[in-house]
């Protein structure tokens, strides 16, 4: 990479798009008899996952589970799906913005 | 792995609410229908969903998401009520039997209804997943600008 | 002459001022200074490409991953292009003053 910076930035959104997956999943199952709500533990994985691994699959706790054994909350999982896409989005203008600022950089030195 | 693959699963999830929805329909539609082709009254069904992992059109024929933990969901069967039907006493009625009694399905309206708005949501569920989804993808084709 | 073994991050101009400031050593130190730099750009060029065809085969990648190795790929060579010429340049300058 080129710098730390757009490294950490693609490694947040590889995980929010990671994330963001399971969110479809968990609302696709949303009426599922026995399906458990699937997440990642995503500070831990922000902090801890080595580039180009995948983060582990857990079971977000204390979720209520319904007569059918099925616990996905469509409060939760909505929510998740908002600012999972809030924050890929100011991710990516992060990334774009730190981008030109090289470019810039490179094209400077050219005429120095 | 692959936000494209995501839009499968919710593809999956349109798929099946909408498939409960039409059963829940046909439901009401027969709530009163005292006999059919096969005889007897309606029989209520219901559907059954089952995760089912999801395949997107354009995967690499070797790649399976097993190991990614997403997963869409399916109508694994559509199974019939087979509790008894609802005898009323009618008889006058040309379905009724010889004491009188006509079987009618055991048809709840109000609650095939409330599982129907169940279904509503669900539905708009996947839909706001989708729609999230390609935000996320129009968002990361910026980046290539 | 600093040794270019890989391209330092970027933060201002600076990455052009140690060729306008330091002294040359000779043909020698330039094309192998210029080849390690090349390998690092060779590198991510390939790693750009790999992510581009797994993506158009199918395989699990998501764009924002092709887009940054894209991106990368692209800055590493403009700046490789800066560099070199700037390099080109200071030789031909040594190469005048010389006779």
């Amino acid at each position: 990479m080129l710098t730390p910076l757009t490294q950490d930035l693609g490694r947040y959104m590889d995980l929010l798009a990671e994330r963001q997956r399971l969110v479809a999943s968990n609302l696709a199952n949303i009426d599922t008899p026995g399906y458990r709500t699937k997440d990642i533990d995503f500070q831990f994985e922000f902090l801890s996952l080595a580039p180009g691994a995948k983060p582990r699959v857990v079971e977000p706790p204390e979720l209520t589970v319904k007569n059918d054994g099925n616990n996905v909350s469509l409060d939760r999982e909505t929510r998740l799906l908002a600012e999972n896409a809030i924050r890929f989005n100011i991710a990516s203008q992060l990334a774009r913005a730190e981008l030109r600022k090289i470019r810039m950089a490179i094209e400077e030195g050219r005429t120095a | 792995m692959s936000l494209f693959h995501s839009l499968s699963v919710s593809a999956s999830g349109l798929a099946a609410q909408r498939a409960r929805a039409e059963v829940i329909v046909e439901n009401l539609a027969n709530s009163e229908t005292t006999r059919t082709p096969e005889g007897g009254p309606f029989r209520r069904r219901d559907v059954v969903f089952e995760p089912s992992p999801q395949i997107s059109p354009f995967a690499a024929v070797f790649q399976t998401e097993l190991g990614s933990g997403a997963t869409g969901v399916s109508v694994s069967a559509i199974i019939e009520d087979t509790r008894p039907p609802d005898l009323r006493y009618q008889p006058g009625h040309p379905h009724a039997d010889a004491n009188g009694y006509v079987a009618y399905p055991r048809i709840n309206p109000a609650e095939e209804m409330v599982d129907l708005m169940g279904a509503a949501r669900g539905y708009q569920a996947n839909v706001a997943a989708m729609t999230a989804v390609k935000d996320m993808l129009s968002k990361s084709i910026d980046l290539l600008r | 002459m600093t040794p270019i073994g890989s391209i330092p991050p970027i933060r201002h101009p600076d990455p052009v001022e140690p060729l306008r400031q330091s002294a040359p050593a000779g043909a020698a130190a330039f094309s192998s200074a210029l080849a390690g730099a090349l390998e690092g750009v060779d590198a991510l060029q390939k790693n750009a490409e790999s992510e581009i065809t797994r993506f158009l085969s199918g395989e699990a990648v998501d764009i924002h991953q092709v887009a940054l190795a894209h991106q990368q790929a692209q800055l590493s060579f403009e700046l490789f292009l800066q560099v070199r010429n700037k390099f080109v340049q200071a030789y031909q300058e040594i190469m005048r003053m010389q006779i």
